[in-house]
This record gives C-alpha cells, structure tokens and sequence, in this order.
C-alpha cells in the first residue's frame, strides 16, 4: 500500500518520534554510549534452493556462474579462521559479543556454537543461511515457518531461544517484525534509523528495535561502497567520538554489525582493534549485548 | 547440502596442531603472476561473456590485457628480479604457444607452472567431465612439452571449474587447487581418488579486484604490508600461508611498478619468510601434515 499523505509514519510497525524531541535516555552509570558489537556469522549454501531470494550476496569476486568456489569459500574464511581474530580483539577491548548466528552455522559447525558460549557471546538469530534471504517474495506462513526454524536451530544448538534477531542482509518483509515477535524474539536489529533502542509494535509480546548503523557495517563500508581500510577504522572513530558527545545530553546506542569474513582478514583486524580500542578507552562507555541494552530500555524508556 | 559437498571438512585454526614450515620460518610467501591470454575472438559457450562490453572484438580490453604480455611483464620481472623472487606463474597455457620469449624467462628464472587454462576467455563452467579429462591432459603435455615440468596445481581459467573439478584435478595427478579463498594455511579438499589440498591464494591482496576499482597502488602496497605484519605476528605460534596475485598488465602499468618494489622489499627484508611456490607449498605438506590434518578434522563434524 502506498503512503497516506498524514503526519507520522507511512506503516504501522513503531511510531514517529524525533530524537530531537525525545526525552532523555540515561544507561547505566550514565554511560554515555552504550557499545554492541554484532559478529555476523553466516553460511554461504555451495547450491540454494530453488526459488531461494538473496541481494547479489557479496564475497569473493561477486556473483559468478555455478559453482563459485570463490565467493563460497570466501565466506568460509569467516568460520574457518576470522571469527578467531574477531573474537580476540573484542575480548582485548571486554567487549562480550553479540553473536548473529543462522541455522546452518548452528547446525554445522557445532565446535563455533561451543566456542561462543564458552567465550560467553550472546547469540541471536539470524535466519536460514546468507543465500536464503526473507522478503515478500515468501508467502506469510512460509516466513512464519523460516522463523520457526531459524530459532529453533538455535534453540537445539545453544540450549536456550534467542531474545534477538537480525535477517540475513537485513531481509525482511512487511510482516517480519511481528512474525519474530510471535516466535519469542524481543529484540530487532534490522532497523538502521535510529541511535537509541525504540518500542515496535507487537500484537504478542514486547517488541524492541536495536538499530545498527548501517555506515558503520564492514560490509556497507569496505565492500558495497569500497573505502578503504584505513577510512573505515577512522570512520569507526569519527562516528564514535560524535555519538560520545552527543551522548552526555542523551544516551546513545552504537551497534556495529562486522562479518568475520570480510573484517577478520589479516589486513583489516588491525583497524577493528584500533578503532574499537579507541572507544573504549573513554570514561562512560557500557559495552553490553543487545540483551543487555534490551532489558535495560525495557525499564528506562524515554518519553516521547 | 550445506558444507560444500562435504568438499572440505570444517577445522577451525586455532585448533589445528603447529604447522612448522622448512627452518622455522613463519610465513611461506608465494607470488603468483597471472600470464595470461585472451582470444580476440573467442567463442561464448557457457554461462560467462568473455567480452560484455561490446560485439567481440573488444579492441579496448583486448588490447589492455595484452599490453601485460608486450610491456607489462618484463617491466614486471625487473622487480621480481631485484628481490630475488621465484614465482609461480599462474598461467594460461596458450601464453608458453603464441610468446616463446615470456615462456623462455619463465624458464630461465625456473619458476613453478600452476595452470590457469588454457586461455582466459575459456571457462570450465559448460565441460562435462570428459571434456575437462581432455583439458587436463591438455595442459599436462604443454607444460611438459615447453618446461619439461610435471603440472601439480591449478586455479581454474579465470577461476571458473564444474562441481567435479577437484576430483578430476586429483584423477590426473594434480595435487593443489588455488580457488579456494577460505584459509591461512593448506588444508585437504576431499576427492574421489588421489590427495588434494587446497594452496591459499587471494582474491584480496589481487591486483585484478583492487586496480578495477578505485583502489591504486599505494592501497595495494600498505594492505600487503598490513597482511604481512599479522600473518607474520601469528606464523611465530603456527605458520601461515601468504599470497599475492598480480597481472602484468595491471601491476607492470608504469605508475604502479615503484608499489610492487616497495612492497617486497618490505616484506623480503624479514627474517623467517620462506619464499616459494604452491608447487613446493603443496608437497610439504602432502608429505608432513596430510594425513594428520584428515584425521583431526574428523572431531569437529555435525
């Protein structure tokens, strides 16, 4: 349906509200920032099935024919050896992770879902697999049932449902937000609009948005828009230093979304580790996971 | 079938026992050339267009990539030479038929030979398996009828292949296959018969992949530094792998020569770097850690 030319929102999913008017978010210890790191790990299908939608999903040297042992294997390195770098430069800054999982990783690679827990990672949905994307193009009950099975994979792999979700290439349709609600899910990452959590509107049950910054998104920045290295580590810096200032009038959320694949190769952790090593450095910054910051709004929402 | 057709069998690095390269260096180095032929006519039998931009000829892009083989790569291996690299060509075999002299400074600097195809505007994405039986053998008689070398490795004619690729690699007697971009160190790739292990190569340090965008050579040189600098900081605990892939009619362009200079003699002033060649590369570790690395990575299937 196109939009009705009224105030407010052209959908149903959460309400107008500028930040400009809001009420003042305070985190705990008055951090100014409130920092979540999302680690994005995600299974590249050698084959996806027919009928399958994805973006032109990158890696390796873009989409070739079948069978792309370069883009496929490109997406493994994440699994195979940059996660581990990820990891430890996180843990070096004490920042805990928040782990984006899809079913296929969690049924796959049963030593990485070990690893995150052990290392204490919140993991959070995040779909089926890279290839296989939701949006319109899957009928309702057939998102329901992705969903269902999303987070049940997770639910057998890790012991316990997951609060959070974010799609595969932030994949969604026009029912996703409450098809994830009614599976359990109380927080949603796909939403880039904003620097604090907001409410979404859910028939069953608490809905959050924990936006990510889109910019700030390794793949947006070195892959879809190809800056370089060394702007993106400063781009991690310049968005941090302004959110810390804007941050002491009203607290803000920084949420990065980083992919082991692309951000964990040997050339690229250095400018992570610099930029993150920058952030926490200063006084005031909470490095939380997305449940963390969740059960925190849920109880000290502005008003507005 | 998620895991490649179980292709490869998941071993997380950190996991794996050491991997110690000939005396204790950190980093194996191989520097893969890409030389390369493409048809100023070729034919389109598969899903790829060699030439997209226009009805073929391509006189513009044909002509760009040609400039690699007439200037490019000899402007190329007065850099090479300087720092005392021996490389391991990536090569389109045609290049050793049409350009007897680029074949014969192969030959004279013995450098290893990975195939590459036999030209760069023939894919292997439409071969049945009898026809891509034929190419191996194909490529395995030219190389040893121009350099009496026995062929031990290949990355796919512009890293194109067919799901039976590495099985037939291994049915012909290959023993390395470089399009897979997935590690910092060698790992087994299972085939039917035979042992094969995938050589990391990249599509990351490539000047192919940078120089079509808008990255020079300045980016190219301080990534490779970079990657050195971590790859040499972790090779101390276990070794690694390092690869850089370059054409010559992208790096022998006369602006970004003085990239590829700075680059390796950075590099080539450290200690504990073994430069070599996936040849070599791959019979290290066939013959010390293969069969090791099979059954290790048993432990970490779903």
């Amino acid at each position: 349906m196109t939009a009705q030319r009224r105030p407010g929102m052209d959908h149903e999913h959460h309400d107008w509200s500028p930040i400009s008017t809001r009420g003042v978010l305070r985190w705990p210890n008055d951090a100014r920032v409130a920092l979540c790191v999302i680690v994005t790990l995600e299974h590249m299908e050698w084959d996806p099935p027919e009928g399958s939608f994805s973006t032109d999903v990158v890696g390796g040297l873009g989409v070739r024919p079948f069978p792309d042992y370069a883009r496929y294997s490109h997406r493994d390195y994440g699994h195979r050896v940059g996660i581990f770098r990820v990891l430890d430069t996180l843990e070096r800054h004490g920042i805990k992770p928040t782990i984006a999982m899809d079913a296929q990783t969690a049924e796959e690679y049963p030593y990485l879902v070990r690893h995150c827990l052990d290392r204490g990672c919140e993991i959070i949905g995040h779909g089926i697999s890279a290839s296989q994307m939701i949006s319109s193009n899957m009928p309702v009950e057939e998102e329901a049932d992705y969903i269902q099975k999303a987070v049940e994979a997770l639910r057998k792999a890790t012991g316990a449902a997951p609060a959070g979700w974010m799609g595969p290439e932030y994949g969604e349709s026009a029912h996703t937000p409450q098809l994830l609600a009614q599976a359990g899910i109380k927080y949603l990452c796909d939403w880039a609009n904003d620097e604090q959590p907001y409410p979404m509107r859910s028939p069953s049950g608490e809905m959050y948005a924990l936006p990510s910054m889109l910019e700030l998104d390794d793949v947006h920045a070195l892959w879809t828009r190809r800056v370089t290295v060394q702007r993106y580590g400063l781009l991690l810096k310049e968005g941090f230093d302004a959110l810390y200032r804007d941050g002491q009038q009203n607290g803000r959320v920084l949420v990065i979304n980083v992919h082991p694949w692309l951000i964990g190769q040997p050339f690229r952790i250095g400018f992570l580790d610099d930029a993150l090593g920058h952030m926490v450095r200063n006084q005031g910054v909470w490095s939380a996971t997305g449940s963390e910051i969740i059960d925190w709004y849920r109880t000290h929402q502005p008003g507005g | 079938m998620t895991i490649q057709q179980n292709r490869v069998a998941y071993s997380p690095i950190i996991e794996r026992p050491k991997l110690e390269w000939p005396n204790g260096a950190r980093v194996a180095l191989w520097i893969a050339p890409n030389v390369e032929h493409y048809e100023y006519l070729p034919v389109q039998d598969g899903p790829r267009n060699p030439w997209p931009r226009t009805p073929y000829p391509d006189v513009q892009q044909y002509t760009y990539r040609d400039y690699g083989n007439r200037v490019g790569f000899w402007r190329m291996l007065e850099v090479l030479d300087k720092h005392k690299i021996r490389c391991c060509v990536s090569l389109n075999m045609a290049v050793l038929e049409h350009f007897p002299e680029i074949a014969q400074a192969m030959v004279e600097r013995d450098w290893d030979f990975m195939s590459h195809g036999i030209y760069n505007t023939r894919y292997l994405y439409s071969y049945t398996e009898e026809q891509e039986r034929e190419f191996y053998r194909d490529n395995i008689e030219t190389l040893r009828r121009h350099t009496g070398k026995q062929l031990k490795g290949m990355l796919g004619p512009a890293i194109s292949g067919t799901a039976a690729t590495p099985d037939l690699m291994a049915e012909a007697g290959l023993i390395y296959h470089t399009d897979w971009m997935h590690d910092d160190q060698p790992v087994p790739i299972n085939v039917k018969s035979g042992k094969l292990i995938s050589v990391p190569y990249s599509i990351e340090l490539n000047d192919s992949p940078l120089f079509r965008l808008n990255y020079e050579g300045d980016y190219f040189a301080e990534i490779v530094k970079a990657q050195f600098d971590q790859l040499y900081k972790e090779g101390a605990e276990s070794g690694r792998v390092m690869c850089i892939a370059l054409h010559p009619f992208l790096i022998g362009q006369p602006h970004r020569i003085k990239y590829l200079d700075d680059m390796l003699g950075y590099i080539m002033s450290h200690e504990g770097v073994w430069q070599t060649t996936a040849d070599e590369i791959a019979e290290y570790y066939i013959d010390n850690y293969y069969d090791a690395a099979v059954a290790h990575a048993k432990q970490f299937s779903a």
